[in-house]
């Protein structure tokens, strides 16, 4: 295959689909974290072979209940996907740097939508790949050679969400413009994120039903016997290993991956022209108020000012920040939802913490790792601590009325209480903007939502700092409740 | 006597090679001066040694006689730096870019909004300065970053290749301003490939190659020093810089 593609003639589009994965697949960084990726990966790797060694006795059918609960995964893993194609669309289509040369090759754009589609399909499959092959293949290895239909149904669910992420991104610059798109493409990628869950949450009002997500999924399904046969029953079939299950998957999203890149290709040729009106200036008359508006006296206030208009203006960033909340909603929902949960007070009292944590982490994050013109504050006559200090604070400053929210709800039970998780919750804020000042990392702000893959020590210690801190604060708001 | 604007004595830096190799130099306040060199010569990092975002191996930097590795904020706060690509926020307009480096300068408000007032009209930016900068040419943006240099009315003005990509209308733009700068009693050291630039706006010019000043001077000084009274600053540039002419 490789060398039928090496052959390729240049401008086709084998060839062009062989420099998409080699653009697409490429290492953004080598080094320590490509150390500690290989060692994570040959832990879970190992994991998979106990695994495998513990599942060599067991045999694994095409029983209802297993095929069910591979269609309830498929669904879940195919919304995570096609929110991760969202995403890439968008990267794509607004950041791509080399569009313009793609566009203006004698290339039919048509095979320049296919090869971005076939990269975008790819890079879904690594990341999913990374998370379930290292399992998957030993127990395949190890005696279920019938495992090895996963990695097809792998890439048949990937080369799908391309095809749906794209279509879903197009759709959202004809509705929304192109100014807009950006915003609401993540907003919407979001909601595809949480999906399942919303939808888990709708089927877990029924009695009996408390669980959430994947499983309440399966549960719903195993009730309505859904997935047991039919077209239902194709995945958990094509994963066990049924050829023509396989061959049916593979065949239908290969046939809808060519489907699209015939029906895509002029919508994203339209989509990827109007972009260039997003970057156009708005039209409209400059201010009659005088411009001293615009100017403060001392550092905090000149850079909370361009923080808080930065962040203000650029609702996609801001939208990212209020998702960490909304990821936290399962806690609460999960906690409390149910007889016999968890005390409200104290969880509100936990919550409250960790999302400080979450909300400052960010704002400290943009602030002062994402800073977009370091060499203008580093030529300025200002100490650098200083800078970073204000920037702190700043961070600090924008989450306050966020952090004031729970605390306010849990004084209803305890005022003692809410001034206690007040106290945590603010310490919980600074602990997360100082584990942020201290092991800053500078990337590009647009770089928001990669910035754990430039630091997991920063996202791990601040969810073990925060975490502890809030369940403290729990403890002492269940002590005086 | 007066203090020179800018004295660099010995200073040296090396990446992975030598980039900036024991290189003194002394530029008089009230001059133009243009540093000159081929790619790689070592320009940008000599300026950026100056201006504090690149810390030399060795050597000294002095601003207006102040030690500027010693005090580093003391020297920063006469100096401004203008680099090929401006230091912008692409959602801040002009008025808000303006208002953020007075702040940074800790100029007051009352000193610093007349003074935004005066450039954006000056740069004719007036009209677009409640605009987000996101969308402006790059000459716009060029000028954008040249009134945030001035705002501070900083006594040394450097600049790494200000007049890369603009029109002309653009460059004569920033090469008035430059020219307005030094009549008002700045001092300005400015990097350029456009030669034409520095024959027509400096003072003197500076030839740098290999990290080392080659040659140094008024134009008809580095004519002389070429060996002809008739060459075009860009035969001199050719001749000092060229390998052949330096074995010769």
């Amino acid at each position: 295959m490789n060398a039928l593609i090496r052959r390729a003639a240049p401008g086709r589009f084998p060839w062009l689909v062989r420099h998409e994965l080699r653009v697409a697949l490429r290492p953004r960084a080598r080094g320590r974290s490509t150390v500690v990726a290989a060692i994570v990966l040959a832990l879970y790797f190992g994991l998979g072979l106990l695994t495998a060694y513990a599942l060599r006795g067991v045999a694994l059918t095409p029983s209802a209940a297993l095929l069910t609960a591979v269609l309830a995964a498929t669904i879940v893993i195919t919304s995570f996907m096609t929110t991760q194609a969202v995403l890439a669309s968008q990267r794509t289509l607004f950041d791509g740097g080399d569009l313009d040369l793609l566009l203006s090759a004698p290339i039919p754009p048509r095979t320049v939508v296919l090869a971005k589609l076939t990269a975008i399909a790819a890079s879904i499959v690594l990341t999913f790949a990374a998370l379930v092959l290292p399992i998957v293949l030993p127990t395949a290895l190890l005696g279920h050679s019938g495992l090895f239909g996963v990695p097809a149904l792998l890439v048949a669910m990937a080369l799908v969400a391309a095809c749906l992420g794209l279509a879903i991104t197009l759709v959202v610059v004809r509705i929304a413009g192109p100014r807009a798109a950006r915003t609401v493409g993540q907003i919407v990628a979001a909601l595809l994120a949480g999906a399942i869950f919303l939808v888990s949450q709708i089927i877990s009002q029924h009695p009996g039903a408390r669980r959430s997500g994947g499983v309440t999924l399966y549960e719903w399904f195993s009730a309505h016997h859904v997935g047991t046969d039919g077209i239902g029953a194709l995945p958990g079939r094509a994963a066990l290993g049924d050829p023509l299950a396989i061959l049916t998957l593979l065949g239908g999203a290969l046939a809808l991956f060519a489907l699209a890149g015939y029906a895509l290709d002029r919508g994203f040729l339209r989509s990827y022209q109007t972009g260039g009106v997003r970057l156009s200036p708005r039209a409209g008359r400059a201010s009659s108020r005088a411009i001293t508006r615009h100017f403060r006296a001392g550092l905090f206030a000149t850079m909370f000012a361009k923080e808080w208009r930065l962040l203000a203006r650029d609702p996609a960033l801001a939208f990212q920040i209020v998702l960490r909340l909304i990821y936290l909603a399962p806690f609460v929902v999960v906690s409390l939802g149910h007889d016999g949960g968890a005390p409200v007070a104290p969880t509100l009292a936990f919550i409250s913490v960790v999302g400080a944590g979450q909300v400052v982490g960010s704002l400290a994050w943009i602030a002062i790792s994402g800073e977009d013109a370091p060499d203008l504050l580093a030529v300025a006559p200002i100490d650098r601590r200083q800078a970073e200090r204000a920037k702190l604070a700043s961070a600090l400053a924008m989450a306050a009325p966020i952090a004031l929210l729970l605390p306010a709800a849990i004084a209803v039970f305890t005022p003692l209480g809410a001034m206690v998780t007040l106290v945590f919750t603010a310490f919980g804020g600074a602990m997360a903007g100082l584990i942020e000042l201290k092991w800053q990392k500078p990337m590009k702000r647009s770089a928001f939502l990669r910035r754990r893959s430039g630091s997991l020590l920063t996202g791990a210690l601040t969810f073990l700092v925060t975490g502890l801190a809030g369940l403290m604060a729990g403890a002492i708001v269940w002590l005086l409740a | 006597m007066t203090e020179p604007a800018l004295s660099l004595r010995g200073l040296t830096k090396s990446f992975d090679k030598k980039v900036v190799d024991a290189l003194d130099l002394e530029i008089a306040a009230g001059e133009l001066y243009a540093l000159l060199g081929p790619n790689g010569a070592g320009k940008t990092t000599t300026l950026r040694m100056v201006t504090g975002l690149t810390r030399p191996d060795a050597g000294a930097i002095h601003i207006f006689g102040i030690d500027a590795l010693a005090e580093p904020q003391a020297a920063k706060a006469l100096t401004a730096w203008l680099p090929d690509e401006p230091m912008l926020y692409d959602k801040l307009s002009p008025a808000e870019y303006l208002a953020f480096v007075a702040g940074l300068w800790r100029i007051p408000p009352a000193e610093a909004a007349p003074e935004a007032e005066r450039l954006l009209k000056w740069l004719e930016l007036w009209d677009q300065r409640d605009q987000r900068c996101e969308g402006f040419s790059r000459g716009m943006k060029q000028k954008v970053a040249l009134a945030g240099a001035l705002i501070h009315r900083p006594r040394l003005l450097v600049l790494d290749e200000p007049l890369t990509g603009l029109d002309a209308t653009m460059a004569r733009a920033v090469k008035d301003a430059l020219r307005a700068a030094v009549d008002a009693g700045a001092t300005v050291v400015i990097t350029t490939h456009i030669l034409e630039v520095a024959e027509h706006m400096a003072d003197r010019i500076g030839i740098i190659a290999g990290g080392r000043l080659l040659a140094e001077g008024t134009l008809a000084e580095l004519r002389e020093r070429a060996g002809s009274d008739d060459m075009t600053l860009e035969d001199v540039f050719i001749r000092l810089t060229s390998p052949l002419s330096a074995t010769a």
